[in-house]
């Protein structure tokens, strides 16, 4: 039966076809230019242009929406944070004097009492929610759209060492495999009659900690196996190696390649000349 | 003939460890033999497998005496990547020796490290690919698989390097017994028109006895003897000294002779029994057959019926019982089925037939697609897993997954405990358990100290403290030796006369003869036998089309014995009191 994959998406696409060392150029340019970006509307755009790629390129809602709830606490504090506190920061990049409040808290608060939600506070704060989302999301629109073995021919292509390039990718490997052993460990705990649904969050915690013992043992032999297997294969024997499945830019990757460059070019070209993507900038 | 291979006064001690795992090992490995290495779990067949390739010492370590040539290579001076192009190696579990996202890129792998041309490895995938048949698998994800077809690819990755020598460490210990014979043809095939020399270590004693040119036994580390099939499983004395499994002819006539009967040569081979059967009967040293005066013999005899339904009402059932996997496998067509309470069950089949997708329904490990499955009088979508687990114990095949205690005492009272159980009753069960299991000596223990058979039985030991109806032993010989094996049957078997449900699933059917008293036999998602032991056994046309190989004894009995009672053996005895009598 089919086990879990962390990777691959489970349809061709665009992105499916594109050689790894476009997915990387991608991947930089989306990384650099969100870190560039200061402006919340032009990063949320670039955030919500990267989620609507993953879906073009199936990747499936219900990670997406995994890593948005495993981010939504990390973000909320952010927006709190940043809505109370960043005053003194927004006025030093935009020159502003005064800010606009949403709201503030009763004085009689204890520590944070009187403190002053403002607009702008809220704004910057949607501007690092959106980098980190175009940050998260970029890496897995390039990652899960390749297969392991493209990737290892694709980073090799790039200059890679090829045994950096097989651990990465033994990494991503290996993920699936853990994951599929602490549910058929979780499993086995449930049929020796654990109820886990009907335990409270702590209790559940200490059931669920017992997996690491199991875990980490299987982790310890199966690497050792690994590494008898990989030695038996003659691993480590030679720099040179040859490769089944050739690396080649096709014409679609030369002109992801060009707009990759001309979007980083003009996004930087704009943010210095223009102000534009700066913060309190025109757009 | 010359050698491939020369092991010369080989000793070798584990790191941190002063005992001896090979002890003045002494073996010639011959240019284009089949040499099957045999011994009991422990013996150091494992390790003498991977000191060909040069992985014991240079990655374990230890301390290593002696001398290993291969291919005239010294396997301590010549790093382990040049021996590889020299010694392929295929170990016992297919799951973890996988490394690659692709069937064809697993075949690859190897070749793209020697450094073969891409299109000399294009032409060898095909080439292997077609000698485990996994054509048109090519870019199949390994995990896709199923554990047989995992463990031909894995054979076929070490094919693909044509090596000299191939070296085999249990490969067929998770295939069913036609995957099983298919890979020893296979290999064989290899051996002889490649001329590859090949080491396979393996339990599976019918197929080394057909296909080996030459056998050596191992045992504590000391090879204690080597020389043909017929020499070695012949001396049926000496392998069961040593908890082996002779092939079940061999066994037919050791009890033969064992009853008087003076036997030239004890038969390994099935061909090689029937021959031996007509040619004592033609010296008279056997009676002739004779049915109409034969003497029925104890305890068989009757005709094959399929069984009727047990008059009691179920334990266990499910009615149409239908079940597609997310993939789109049917993994379940309308099966229907009643377990009384206090059966002995067996479920058989090929590797994808349904039997672990059929037993997990019990526990809610899954639920039906279409149709209803109940334990007791309760429908399982209406009850936990929890419920489901304290009525029926489940032994999976891997006991190591379903430990996590650091004692164990604590293992067995795990699940009590956070059931909410009192401390006393706790107590109380945990004894039980330990002395049922005779672990009482190891309760203080870490349970993954223990040897494997014994971390089984803690596991079992945890399952009992929970009282449950019904114990199900998922796959309980796959990768055990005969003597694992037999033990963990063997407290199957008390289990039952203790008066619980047992359920095993399986596919080798040779060690069941013994224990099962209802056989069910599935294939392609439907059960198409199901029948008391004997007579669904001796259905060896539809065994055969289920890809199930019947028992040797009952083959030969159905060959040699008179046709009023060839249908109705079922172990070696029997066929040896059978064949001794006359006719019966």
């Amino acid at each position: 039966m089919s086990q879990p994959r962390l990777y691959n998406v489970e349809r061709e696409s665009l992105f499916t076809r594109l050689d790894f060392r476009t997915k990387l150029a991608l991947m930089t340019v989306l990384v650099l230019v969100a870190f560039i970006w200061e402006s919340p509307l032009l990063g949320s755009v670039l955030a919500l242009a990267v989620g609507l790629g993953c879906l073009a390129a199936g990747i499936k809602i219900a990670y997406i929406r995994a890593v948005l709830i495993l981010l939504l606490p990390f973000l909320l504090m952010l927006t709190i944070t940043q809505g109370f506190f960043a005053d003194d920061l927004i006025r030093s990049r935009t020159g502003q004097t005064t800010l606009t409040p949403i709201f503030s808290l009763p004085r009689s608060w204890w520590l944070i009492g009187g403190a002053t939600m403002t607009l702008e506070g809220v704004l910057y704060a949607v501007n690092i929610v959106a980098k980190t989302l175009t940050m998260t999301l970029a890496i897995p629109l390039g990652v899960f759209t390749t297969d392991v073995n493209s990737m290892i021919i694709g980073m090799v292509k790039a200059g890679v060492p090829y045994k950096i390039a097989f651990i990465f990718s033994s990494t991503l490997r290996f993920l699936p495999l853990l994951f599929d052993q602490a549910q058929s460990i979780i499993e086995a705990q449930r049929l020796r009659g654990l109820a886990l649904e009907s335990m409270g969050p702590l209790k559940r915690l200490t059931v669920y900690a017992r997996i690491a013992v199991p875990l980490i043992l299987g982790v310890l032999v199966r690497s050792q196996t690994v590494e008898i297997v990989l030695q038996s294969k003659a691993f480590s024997g030679s720099t040179h190696r040859t490769y089944l499945h050739e690396s080649r830019l096709g014409p679609a990757d030369y002109v992801f390649l060009a707009l990759s460059l001309a979007f980083l070019v003009a996004a930087a070209v704009a943010y210095i000349g223009f102000d534009i993507g700066k913060f309190g900038g025109p757009i | 003939m010359d050698a491939i291979a020369i092991l010369d006064k080989v000793s070798y001690m584990c790191p941190r460890s002063d005992r001896l795992v090979l002890a003045d090992v002494s073996l010639t490995i011959r240019q284009g033999e089949f040499l099957g290495l045999i011994g009991p779990t422990g013996a150091g067949k494992t390790t003498l497998c991977l000191t060909l390739n040069g992985i014991v010492p240079q990655f374990y370590g230890g301390r290593f005496f002696g001398r290993i040539t291969v291919a005239g290579l010294d396997s301590l001076e010549s790093p382990v990547s040049t021996l590889a192009q020299h010694v392929g190696i295929v170990l016992d579990d297919p799951e973890v020796q996988l490394t690659a996202t692709s069937v064809e890129n697993e075949i690859a792998f190897a070749l793209e490290n020697l450094n073969v041309p891409r299109d000399e490895i294009i032409a060898r995938i095909g080439e292997v690919l077609e000698a485990v048949r996994l054509e048109g698998l090519e870019k199949r994800h390994p995990h896709e698989l199923s554990g047989g077809q995992k463990q031909r690819l894995a054979i076929a990755a070490a094919l693909a390097l044509r090596p000299e020598l191939l070296v085999l460490d249990e490969p067929t210990s998770q295939l069913d017994p036609v995957g099983t014979q298919e890979i020893f043809a296979t290999v064989r095939e290899l051996n002889r028109e490649l001329g590859i020399s090949v080491l396979m270590a393996s339990h599976a004693a019918e197929e080394l006895a057909e296909h080996a040119d030459r056998l050596a036994l191992i045992s504590g580390g000391v090879l204690l003897q080597s020389g043909t099939p017929d020499a070695l499983y012949g001396d049926v004395d000496l392998l069961q000294k040593h908890d082996l499994r002779p092939p079940q002819v061999a066994t037919t006539f050791r009890q033969l002779e064992h009853a008087g009967l003076n036997v030239p040569r004890i038969p390994v081979r099935l061909d090689q029994a029937i021959q031996a059967v007509q040619d004592l009967r033609a010296a008279g040293k056997l009676p002739t057959p004779d049915s109409r005066t034969a003497p029925p013999v104890t305890g068989v005899g009757q005709q094959p019926s399929l069984i009727l339904p047990s008059p009691k009402a179920p334990l266990l059932s499910a009615r149409d019982l239908h079940y597609t996997y997310d993939n789109g496998t049917q993994a379940l067509r309308g099966v229907s089925l009643d377990i009384a309470a206090g059966e002995y069950l067996l479920i058989a089949g090929q590797n994808g037939a349904g039997k672990s997708t059929l037993v997990k329904h019990f526990l809610r490990l899954l639920d039906p697609t279409t149709g209803t499955v109940r334990v007791g009088d309760k429908d399982t979508r209406d009850a936990t897993m929890g419920e489901l687990a304290q009525r029926i114990g489940y032994v999976a095949q891997n006991p190591d997954n379903q430990i996590f205690s650091a004692s164990v005492e604590a293992e067995v009272g795990f699940a009590l405990k956070h059931l909410g159980y009192s401390p006393h009753v706790v107590e109380t069960r945990v004894e039980e358990a330990l002395t049922a299991m005779d672990l009482l000596g190891d309760r203080h223990r870490h349970p993954l100290s223990l040897p494997k058979g014994d971390r089984a039985r803690v596991v079992i030991a945890a399952i009992l403290a929970m009282h449950p109806d019904v114990v199900i032993f998922d796959e309980p010989t796959t990768g055990q030796d005969y003597r694992g094996a037999r033990q963990i049957l063997d407290i199957s078997r008390d289990l039952h006369q203790a008066g619980k449900t047992i359920i095993v699933v399986t596919h080798h059917l040779y060690l069941m003869a013994d224990y099962a008293q209802r056989v069910i036999i599935m294939g392609k998602g439907d059960i198409l036998l199901d029948g008391d032991v004997r007579t669904v056994f001796n259905a060896t046309g539809t065994l055969r089309g289920t890809y199930l190989v019947p028992p040797q004894a009952i083959l030969l009995a159905q060959a040699a014995c008179p046709s009023s009672h060839r249908h109705s053996m079922l172990t070696p005895d029997e066929v040896a009191a059978c064949l001794a009598r006359g006719g019966a």
